[in-house]
């Protein structure tokens, strides 16, 4: 089954090449330590997923690339062709020619609505070169002007359109000091649009990945390439193929559905985030090796203690023991110690994956107190090695990660909303204060549930 | 001619192997048939035989499992489906639900219920038709088989104490997932067997076809699958065989089976076993029932009203008025029958003809098709079905809604803290 993926603005433009890069590098990949039936299925199924094909062979990226400037997109088609390896459609792409002024109400209430039917009809197009349409990626930004209204408007679209397909928005975290003084805002509008329309939010923070650019790849001057690359990588080693089930050696032909179903099926509980290990500078790849129990014990305490890569990780956090109640009352003030997952997935890749062994995720100290880890935690495994990692394990993961940073975006656009700075730009648009109101209504919501799940 | 002629002398030694051959073509026919010597000992109520026949009865009862599924429920699992499933067709001994579950005792009741099973409809043909070997891509149209059989039984859930309500959402949203899922994998089923049977135009021996099925498709390939495919038939075949021997030598059975139920003890007063049915209880029943008498009164009171008053009005009018009068009779009459038959349509009336799997068959577009049912009109007939629950589904989410409000105590309004979903 096929995924249709949604590039959206300069961002989502930018991350897209380098996810399908990835994806098609990594299952041409000689070293997948595997026999050769084995790495002809991963690529047939990664290529059916990601992929369609053309006359001459070289296979087109099943995408849609929309911008309101043509710079960026013309950038990204032609490294595309250049590499020679894979490429964009010649006619999956939608541009303006003029620039859009950077602003979000614009962007949902001018561009969203004129270009609807274009844009639905690149959609459309691409969707029926599938055989069958497992669901859509759509990958933006949350802060951004034009394109982050614009996504939000082309997410609700889809859902009014493909209501029944799967939706997953790959949404960029801005820096916390970012530079553009309304992204607050347009991080709660966008937000609370996605999480009305969407299925499930896939978050990926510049922030953290930046981290793990300067501390795990050693990159002395970081350009966003470097960041896209390392997102691009935890994207990867989610999506590539794996068996379908326990025992079996058929790839997966629904993972879209299957993760929705374990991680997001509550309608308030939608935020994903994602941690992988390990993640390094290929230079030292071919010195390290790794075990199984190492590498999950690390995994596991990442995700007990919200760390964003392997290094650095506060061992001192642990899971509250049962019986007792949780460390105190849930306030945002003080510093959170343990992360409260409601559910995860993993996902093993490389040599002898079956001899992982997992059972201290499943303890039930992790998880909230109305789902049991039986339902709550599910994993996934092949032994074909990612992107030459002799071994790696990401975890997708609803838990408590992203509380802390939501509500500091929320806190500053309600302080800016309290003094009614910049709400012309909006209103001026079509974007009224109750659209606010609304947004912070839902979002205060979301915190809150997901602030009680240690209880 | 005449009552001489009948009245042969039945040679012993062929009656002594009447039952027998009875009892084995019985055994063939039915999946997972146990011996004849098994009947025999149940008949006595030996405790050998009673493990043999409630596996024979869950295989009858859960007639949608594959071959070897039912070998993954225990005895004990397989003991309490057959008691429900009995339970839910009216099953009158209550001997058999008092049995105990490790399915050690009761042949003797056992065949009892086989033979009720026997006598209540064509059990045999119903079971072969369901069970038998398809060559071509088949299509239900209608769900009603599936809803009919009771199915395998699901693990029991201790519910204790209280529900956390986010545990019940998760779960009605996994639910609702795992239909999405559902629909995409049977979109991708469609889609390809839509290419299976395009690339395979021309390949058929048989015109009227066309083009191969799956199943014809993998005997070309895979020559081994094809001697499975006959040796399935085969046995298939031999099934039938022992369904005519059958229906033959069924007499014989039954007399046997007069001998058995006397053999039982006799029970107590037998109070009538009723199939479970989920009713609030008779007495509203009887409250139902009243209020309709009323309101059928009462239309006809307000109908009769209504005629006189008309009558009256029109009696002053002149001979024209009798042609108008008819004509307008004749409208509401083809009004009435337009109604009558958009209900028919809404109840499903019009899918009858559409009952079972069918064969799908691709054809040119404005070819003239083969016999059997058109897809447009099988979809034209799903989708005015559709709407009719649509509409069903709007009515009963409004009776919900009010419900919950009165039970808040509060006049329905939004209360849901929760984001607008679908």
């Amino acid at each position: 089954m096929s995924i249709v993926t949604v590039q959206l603005g300069q961002c989502g433009n930018q991350i897209g090449f380098e996810v399908f890069d990835a994806l098609f590098s990594d299952s041409h990949c000689s070293q997948g330590l595997c026999s050769k039936r084995e790495n002809e299925a991963y690529q047939a199924s990664c290529k059916e997923r990601f992929f369609s094909e053309e006359e001459n062979g070289v296979p087109i990226a099943r995408a849609v690339l929309v911008d309101m400037e043509p710079k960026v997109i013309n950038q990204t088609l032609s490294k595309a062709a250049h590499s020679g390896r894979w490429k964009y459609g010649q006619h999956s792409c939608f541009c303006q020619k003029q620039g859009s002024g950077n602003n979000w109400a614009y962007g949902y209430s001018v561009h969203g609505p004129r270009h609807e039917e274009s844009i639905t009809n690149l959609i459309q197009k691409e969707v029926e070169k599938c055989d069958s349409l497992n669901g859509f990626f759509i990958i933006m930004s949350m802060a951004g002007g034009t394109g982050s209204g614009l996504g939000a408007f082309v997410t609700q679209n889809l859902q009014d359109q493909y209501s029944n397909s799967l939706k997953m928005n790959q949404i960029i975290w801005p820096y916390g000091t970012g530079e553009v003084i309304v992204q607050n805002y347009n991080s709660i509008l966008t937000l609370s649009h996605l999480y009305r329309s969407s299925d499930a939010l896939l978050v990926h923070e510049n922030d953290a990945v930046h981290k793990i650019c300067a501390k795990l790849m050693n990159i002395k001057q970081i350009s966003f390439r470097d960041i896209n690359q390392v997102l691009a990588h935890q994207l990867g080693s989610v999506f590539q193929p794996t068996y379908s089930g326990e025992g079996s050696f058929h790839y997966r032909r629904n993972p879209l559905g299957d993760l929705m179903e374990n991680l997001v099926p509550h309608p308030e509980f939608k935020m994903l985030g994602v941690r992988n290990i390990p993640q390094m500078s290929e230079n030292s790849l071919a010195y390290s090796t790794f075990t199984w129990a190492g590498l999950l014990k690390h995994l596991r305490q990442m995700l007990i203690s919200n760390a964003k890569m392997e290094e650095g990780i506060d061992w001192q956090v642990r899971p509250p023991l049962s019986g007792l109640p949780t460390l105190g009352k849930m306030s945002l003030n003080k510093e959170f110690h343990f992360n409260t997952s409601i559910a995860n997935l993993v996902i093993l890749r490389g040599k002898e994956v079956h001899s992982a062994e997992l059972g201290a995720f499943k303890d039930p100290a992790l998880y909230t107190s109305w789902l049991e880890p039986v339902h709550a935690f599910s994993v996934w495994k092949t032994q074909r090695a990612f992107s030459k990692y002799e071994k790696s394990a990401a975890l997708v993961s609803n838990s408590q990660f992203l509380v802390k940073p939501l509500d500091m975006i929320v806190g500053k656009a309600w302080n800016m909303f309290a003094s009614k700075a910049y709400i012309h730009q909006y209103t001026k648009f079509g974007i009224e204060e109750e659209d606010f109101l609304d947004s912070f209504t839902l979002l205060e919501q979301v915190i809150a549930s997901y602030c009680n799940l240690g209880f | 001619m005449g009552r001489r002629r009948r009245r042969r002398r039945v040679d012993p030694a062929d009656a002594a192997r009447a039952l027998p051959e009875a009892i084995a073509a019985l055994s063939q026919m039915l999946p997972a048939g146990p011996s004849p010597e098994t009947f025999r000992r149940a008949k006595f109520d030996r405790p050998e035989a009673a493990p043999a026949l409630w596996r024979l009865l869950f295989r009858v009862l859960s007639p949608q499992l594959a071959d070897g599924a039912s070998a993954s429920f225990s005895l004990e699992a397989q003991v309490r489906s057959v008691k429900l499933a009995l339970r839910t067709q009216g099953y009158p001994r209550r001997a058999l639900a008092q049995l105990p579950d490790d399915g050690s005792q009761g042949g003797r009741e056992l065949l009892l219920a086989l033979a009720w099973l026997l006598a209540r409809g064509p059990l045999p043909e119903r079971l072969l038709t369901q069970n038998r070997v398809q060559l071509g891509d088949e299509m239900p149209v209608c769900e009603c088989e599936a809803l009919a059989s009771p199915g395998p039984p699901a693990p029991s859930v201790e519910a204790d104490g209280c529900v956390d309500i986010r545990h019940l959402q998760w779960l009605m949203g996994k639910l609702r997932f795992r239909w999405r899922n559902l629909m995409a994998s049977q979109q991708e089923q469609c889609a390809l067997l839509g290419k299976i049977h395009s690339y395979t135009r021309g390949c058929h021996s048989d015109r009227s076809l066309g083009h191969l099925s799956v199943t014809e498709t993998e005997l070309l390939r895979d020559p081994e699958g094809g001697r499975q495919l006959l040796r399935r038939l085969e046995r298939e075949n031999a099934r039938l065989q022992a369904a005519l021997q059958w229906r033959c030598r069924e007499l014989v059975f039954w007399r046997w089976m007069d001998t058995v139920l006397g053999a039982c003890p006799p029970e107590a007063s037998q109070p009538t076993f009723l199939p479970r049915i989920p009713t609030p209880g008779a007495g509203e029943l009887e409250t139902l029932v009243r209020e309709l008498q009323a309101l059928q009164g009462e239309l006809r009171e307000a109908v009769e009203a209504r005629r006189a008053a008309w009558e009256a009005g029109v009696r002053g009018r002149g001979p024209e008025w009798s042609a108008a009068r008819t004509a307008l009779r004749e409208a509401v009459g083809r009004d009435l029958a337009a109604l009558r038959r958009v209900c028919e349509r809404g109840g499903g009336r019009s899918l009858a003809q559409l009952h079972g799997p069918h064969r799908l068959v691709r054809t040119e577009a404005g070819a003239p098709g083969g016999p059997g049912l058109r897809a447009p009109e099988v979809i034209e007939a799903l989708r005015s079905r559709e709407a009719h629950l649509e509409v069903v589904l709007r009515q009963l989410q409004g009776q919900c809604g009010q419900e919950l409000a009165r039970l808040v105590g509060a006049p329905p309004g939004p209360v849901w803290i929760l984001p607008p979903g679908r």
